[in-house]
């Protein structure tokens, strides 16, 4: 029973993460066709420039966080500007948006690797202190990101169903055609995608970082794959399904390793759990769990 | 820069070069013929590699034998991955192939008992002891360079060896390539690219022909996983990372999707940007450290992937409209 309720509680720490990290992914999918392979290295990036701030110049957390989710957008915006509004333009295929994703990242890895180093980093937060819940062990910091996770899940939910722009997105993703005509400003939409796409990696990246207690610069790119296992069981391009999808998937990988599921898998196996998910998905419903049969794939 | 004008360098980079040649043009059948993202090739090179060092390390098995096996066992794999995903539309079915290569790399990386687990093939259990590991990569490429002593002196090593495996085998296989592309099988093939249905209602089988082409895409990655196993002897998990997928695509779209000829420009012009890093040590570069200017390899393949798809997405000596499909 304890073990229930501790892999479950896991579960929902670590499904939190891949449901902030999966939205950004899934919205830019929505409204640019772009599967983002970025996505991973601006985790790392947030985490790690979260780091700097707080550990190295030792300026506030919360405000290392907030500065950091600012650069996120920043670059995101930058890469806007010079890349992707180009590769619209042009009319770039998938292959090309594909392949300007990877060169993203293989570039921002390096980068990331020169400013912060290599070294294994941890924050300056008592990552030991643990909480005991009814026979389940409960790390300080995953209760903290728990709460706050949960509360930024909350506030994307209600920014995408209620704020003028988050509308706007989803009128875009349904029908680029008719919304640009119906007035929407489509610069403006793609650009607002990206900005938050941008703010939530960093998010995402410190809230691993904290759950992980130690981290290193391939943090955010190990993940990728299952992020994009939490898009795709949550119905690609669709934001509210990569939340669900992200919670689900998180609890899925943890209370695999119960022995009630095939004896329980091992925990060096978690990444295969998901990489298998994400296969899996493909193969059987590719539509995903909220997506209909006769969706293109 | 004296590294530079070192034989020694350029005959790295041209081994180097040849075995990603052999590994692109993998790459190259499957996009330029076939229309198939696979963005988890590197797996199949991870398949054969593997099996090579297993069966000679722990089997005692002949090299060539276990090559063979290797690469048999890399086609197989593409069947699999075929099988299952290559049904789904190209951006799916891309992100399936690098799901289906990290599995592979995840089983290697945890099953100790038979692949060493992370600390590679060295970890092998060997009857023969250390010198078991490398004996007959050694063996083979020893023999060569004995016979290339007369000729060329102290030059003769390894790398030097490595070439002459290799570079017949691009040679040989490019051949084998640019005759695949005049065939009625490719051009099927070249018409499901653009539209599955015409082939179709010309009673033509476009999943099967798919298949065939990622088969054979898979054999290159297989044989390009031997001539690495043969290069470096040892293997460890990190060799085969995502990553690696994208050194042989950044070659393919260099080259352009169906310039078969172009590969061996793009192919050089990769190993002497993967080699060269270390000795870039003009400032400011010079401000790095060695380790640091191996992470400059990484971010120049990035920038020249993106360069290429603002600027050239048809590569050096491809055709627009090939490239910007889709």
């Amino acid at each position: 029973m304890s073990d229930l309720i501790q892999y479950t509680f896991n579960g929902l720490v670590v499904g939190s993460i891949f449901a902030i990290a999966a939205v950004g992914i899934s919205l830019l999918y929505s409204v640019l066709r772009l599967v983002n392979f970025a996505a991973g290295d601006f985790l790392t990036l947030g985490a790690f420039l979260t780091y700097f701030l707080s550990v190295t110049l030792e300026l506030n957390f919360f405000f290392s966080i907030v500065v950091s989710m600012l650069a996120g957008m920043g670059i995101s915006w930058f890469l806007e500007l010079v890349l992707w509004r180009n590769l619209r333009r042009n009319k770039a295929g998938t292959l090309a948006l594909f392949l300007v994703a990877t060169g993203v990242a293989l570039m921002l890895r390096p980068i990331i690797q020169f400013l912060f180093g290599t070294e294994t980093r941890k924050f300056n937060i008592d990552i030991l202190k643990t909480y005991d819940f009814l026979g389940a062990r409960i790390a300080h910091t995953q209760l903290l990101v728990l709460i706050f996770a949960s509360a930024s899940i909350l506030v994307i939910a209600l920014f995408i169903s209620k704020a003028r722009i988050g509308k706007d997105m989803r009128a875009y993703a349904n029908n680029p055609g008719l919304a640009a005509v119906s007035g929407i400003n489509v610069d403006r939409v793609v650009l607002a995608t990206w900005l938050i796409s941008g703010a939530l990696g960093s998010l995402a990246g410190v809230f691993q970082g904290l759950v992980q207690g130690q981290f290193n610069n391939s943090m955010g790119e190990s993940l990728l794959l299952s992020f994009f296992a939490a898009v795709v069981l949550g119905t690609i391009g669709d934001a509210y399904g990569a939340l669900v999808g992200g919670l689900l998937l998180g609890l899925f990988m943890e209370l695999s390793q119960l022995s009630f599921f095939f004896g329980g898998v091992p925990s060096n196996y978690k990444p295969v759990v998901a990489f298998a998910t994400l296969v899996l998905v493909l193969l059987f419903k590719p539509e995903g769990i909220f997506g209909y049969r006769g969706r293109k794939v | 820069m004296d590294a530079f004008v070192q034989p020694g360098f350029w005959v790295f980079v041209l081994a180097l070069a040849g075995i990603y040649g052999i590994f692109a043009l993998g790459l190259q059948i499957q996009y330029g013929v076939g229309g198939i993202m696979n963005f988890g090739h590197v797996g199949m090179m991870a398949v054969s590699g593997y099996t090579i060092a297993v069966l000679v390390i722990k089997y005692q098995w002949s090299f060539w034998w276990a090559a063979f096996v290797g690469v048999v066992l890399a086609a197989l794999l593409g069947a699999l991955l075929g099988l299952t995903t290559l049904r789904l539309s190209g951006d799916y079915f891309a992100i399936a192939s690098i799901a289906f290569a990290e599995i592979t790399r995840y089983w290697i990386l945890n099953t100790d008992s038979v692949t060493g687990g992370t600390q590679g093939t060295l970890a092998i259990p060997n009857p023969l002891g250390f010198g078991g590991y490398t004996n007959q990569p050694d063996l083979i490429l020893t023999w060569i360079s004995d016979r290339l002593y007369p000729i060329v002196g102290d030059e003769a090593s390894r790398d030097m060896s490595m070439i002459f495996i290799v570079w017949p085998f691009l040679f040989l296989f490019i051949w084998i390539a640019s005759k695949l592309q005049q065939t009625s099988w490719a051009r099927v093939l070249r018409a499901t690219r653009e539209d599955d249905d015409v082939p179709r209602s010309l009673g033509k089988n476009v999943f099967r022909f798919r298949l065939q082409t990622l088969v054979i895409g898979s054999v290159f990655g297989g044989i390009a996983g031997v001539f690495w196993a043969l290069q470096f002897a040892l293997l460890a998990p990190e060799d085969f990372l995502r990553i690696v997928t994208f050194y042989g695509w950044m070659i393919l779209i260099l080259a352009g999707a169906t310039r078969v000829k172009g590969l061996i420009i793009a192919s050089i012009f990769f190993g002497f940007l993967y080699g060269s890093t270390r000795f870039l040590e003009f400032w400011p570069l010079s401000l790095l450290s060695s380790p640091e200017r191996a992470y400059l390899r990484v971010f120049l393949i990035g920038f020249v992937i993106i360069l290429l798809m603002l600027k050239r997405p048809q590569g050096l000596f491809g055709k627009r409209q090939e490239m910007v499909l889709e």
